[in-house]
């Protein structure tokens, strides 16, 4: 049975490829200039800082928790950026340490806060969600820059750290590929990604065993701080400003890339190559449906019918026999316990 | 004999945990009325019954948020598709009147529309087994789209007046609206607390399989509780074109996060099982409170996310510490009446 639902995972990655291949095929055939590899690569920019909040709310995900507060991290470490670089006058890449800093204070709150307190993620993280947005917001109305244009005037080193290429490659592909390995050595490679599963798979057992859940519940909301306050700071730089409202729209995509990468919403089974592959194949579908002239704002179609659907897909028992079940389901009308 | 004593501790345990549920709805009423007199202080005009009327009638698109989201909450699930569902009917139903349509109409097809996308939800959450936070967010995206699609990514504007009327009716001195909804809320609390099918709600949210096992049917309750709180969505999006009098395509964008903030600051349990509709209505009046009280205390708009983030965080996080103590507490005691009756039994 287990080693079955192991095997499920490199399954669906698979399925994840074959999706992506298919997507660049059929894209490319609707708009050729799809299959141009500067276009492919330099999407990546678009949907870099989702992926790599996405790899670390795999974390969180795998231990049964949950986090909806990584855009509200990106909105804050851009605003700190900026203040910090542009009033303090603080050397740019200090200041975007110290932003990172700051999301993965905002981690070490939440997980201090559902671990050890045992508060509901869900919660605390919709709590943070509105206190970290909100600080930024105040920062931004302290220093009476005006919220709509934000803090700009960043130097071009600073710029060229999202928007650059190494041999020809985009920094943002590098930035990908280098923090999804880091994401994957921790998580499929060290003691401590076993124990972050083991927590997810049962709390009490992992306990009894001697390994401190807290401890491991903290770290990846630390974790998942930290990797947003890194997006916040990629995007700043992207973007060339800092805004308080930057990465607003996050929530949904940066779950959608963790749920269609296959780790399930409770806990216990997933990884981040499934995450990583999921946020291209979405980001991708973003790209090929804008390039096919489909307008921006109907793209959300799209991708909240795939989340939906890949969770129906990917669901506890399989999808088939839930099909069975639905058509079978006048018989046990009582319910059933397997619920 | 051993036996009995043993369910009467039980029973003496279970009463001890009711006290302290109705001691959370009490002491987000106490809390509401610390922050009016805490302002009160500062600014004496936020104690006069204008004002008071007037947070009241402000709060009123969100008390009937809160309401229907309880509903759902108390089964354990969550649904954060209801500024979707608000914005949708809102748009569907401003563009009947404004074309000349009748008010009636507009609030069927308001209706229809919420009942529906609660449906979908419902089944979605019960039948799939998709997890509801995963179901109502996508629900959410594509409920916007169809909204954009619908009104071609326009506002709508020039609403009849006596459409905009209906919101600013007063009775009494009172918005008509707000007495309503008022009524509607203690209609509910009552059915929610005293009805045998009202309970399944939160037998249904403390313990799924029991609540199986009871014969109460638990997948028709889950869908129903989705259907009210897609109804009750609806409703706010009337109350929404009412009061704002336009309908842009962000409305009620962000609203979701409010009004589960709103209801949990109320008391009501993400895990489902502990709440009341009078609570979240509490709650709701607390968070929409906040920006009226920042105007009183002359204190910058901006400051509204974080007090509500922080107040959020602080109360829940009290709240959990004392729950858990005073459960603790009651388990000790419930633990050393045992051991006593098993001294005098011997």
């Amino acid at each position: 049975m287990k080693s079955g639902m192991l095997k499920k995972i490199p399954k669906w990655n698979l399925i994840l490829l074959l999706t992506l291949v298919g997507e660049i095929i059929i894209f490319g055939l609707i708009n050729p200039r799809f299959w141009n590899l500067n276009v492919l690569l330099n999407s990546f920019n678009d949907f870099v800082g989702i992926a790599i909040i996405a790899f670390f709310v795999t974390f969180v995900v795998i231990t049964g928790g949950i986090d909806i507060s990584g855009g509200s991290i990106i909105g804050l470490t851009s605003v700190v950026t900026g203040m910090l670089a542009q009033f303090v006058g603080m050397n740019i890449w200090i200041a975007a340490l110290l932003a990172v800093l700051v999301g993965g204070l905002c981690g070490l709150l939440n997980g201090v806060l559902i671990a050890y307190a045992k508060v509901q993620a869900m919660v605390i993280t919709l709590g943070g969600m509105l206190l970290y947005s909100g600080i930024a917001i105040v920062l931004v109305g302290l220093s009476g820059t005006s919220t709509y244009e934000g803090i700009s005037g960043f130097s071009q080193e600073f710029i060229n750290l999202a928007n650059g290429k190494i041999l020809g490659i985009p920094h943002s592909v590098i930035l990908f590929l280098v923090i999804l390995v880091i994401a994957y050595i921790l998580l499929h490679r060290t003691r401590y990604g076993r124990y972050v599963y083991l927590t997810g798979i049962n709390q009490n057992a992992a306990d009894y065993s001697g390994i401190d859940t807290r401890k491991i519940i903290t770290s990846t909301y630390i974790l998942s701080g930290l990797s947003a306050g890194i997006a916040g700071v990629i995007l700043t730089s992207y973007l060339g400003s800092s805004r308080a409202d930057f990465g607003a729209e996050y929530l949904m995509p940066i779950l959608t890339a963790v749920v269609l990468g296959g780790t399930l919403i409770t806990g216990g089974k997933g990884g981040v190559i499934g995450t990583a592959l999921a946020s291209i194949v979405v980001g991708f579908l973003k790209l090929g449906l804008q390039m096919g002239g489909v307008q921006t704002q109907y793209i959300g179609l799209a991708t909240g019918l795939l989340l939906i659907t890949s969770v129906a897909f990917l669901g506890v028992p399989g999808f088939k026999s839930k099909v069975k079940r639905f058509l079978t389901i006048k018989k046990d009308r009582g319910g059933n316990l397997h619920a | 004999m051993l036996h009995l004593e043993h369910i009467k501790e039980e029973v003496i345990g279970m009463s001890k945990i009711t006290g302290i549920t109705k001691y959370r709805e009490f002491r987000t009423i106490i809390f509401l009325i610390i922050i009016f007199l805490l302002v009160g202080i500062v600014n004496s005009d936020f104690l006069a019954l204008e004002n008071i009327l007037n947070s009241v009638k402000n709060s009123l698109l969100y008390i009937v948020l809160a309401v229907g989201l309880t509903f759902v909450l108390l089964t354990g699930e969550i649904d954060i598709s209801v500024g979707g569902t608000l914005g949708l009917s809102a748009a569907v139903s401003g563009v009947i009147v404004r074309d000349g349509g009748s008010i009636f109409l507009a609030i069927i097809v308001a209706i229809v529309i919420g009942a529906l996308i609660g449906l979908v939800n419902g089944i979605g959450v019960t039948k799939l087994k998709i997890s509801s936070f995963i179901m109502t967010l996508g629900m959410l995206e594509i409920v916007r789209v169809v909204q954009v699609i619908y009104t071609d990514g326009k506002w709508i504007e020039n609403l009849p007046a006596n459409f905009k009327q209906i919101s600013q009716i007063n009775l009494l001195g009172m918005n008509l609206l707000g007495i309503i909804v008022i009524l509607a809320v203690i209609i509910l609390h009552l059915y929610l607390s005293n009805s045998r099918k009202g309970r399944y709600f939160s037998a249904i949210g403390d313990n799924e399989d029991g609540a199986i096992l009871m014969g109460i049917p638990v997948i028709r309750y889950k869908i129903i509780s989705f259907v009210i709180c897609g109804i009750s969505a609806s409703l706010a999006g009337l109350i929404f074109a009412s009061q704002v009098g336009f309908i842009s395509t962000t409305a009620g964008l962000g609203i979701e996060m409010t009004v589960i903030a709103a209801a949990v600051l109320g008391g009501v349990s993400l895990s489902g099982g502990i709440g009341s509709v009078v609570g979240a209505a509490i709650g709701a009046i607390i968070m929409s409170s906040i920006n009226s009280a920042l105007v009183f205390l002359k204190v910058p708009a901006f400051w509204n996310a974080t007090i509500s983030g922080s107040l959020l965080i602080v109360i829940v996080v009290v709240d959990v510490l004392i729950f858990r103590r005073a459960n603790k507490k009651a388990k000790k005691e419930r633990l050393n009446a045992r051991v006593l009756t098993l001294k005098e039994e011997v």
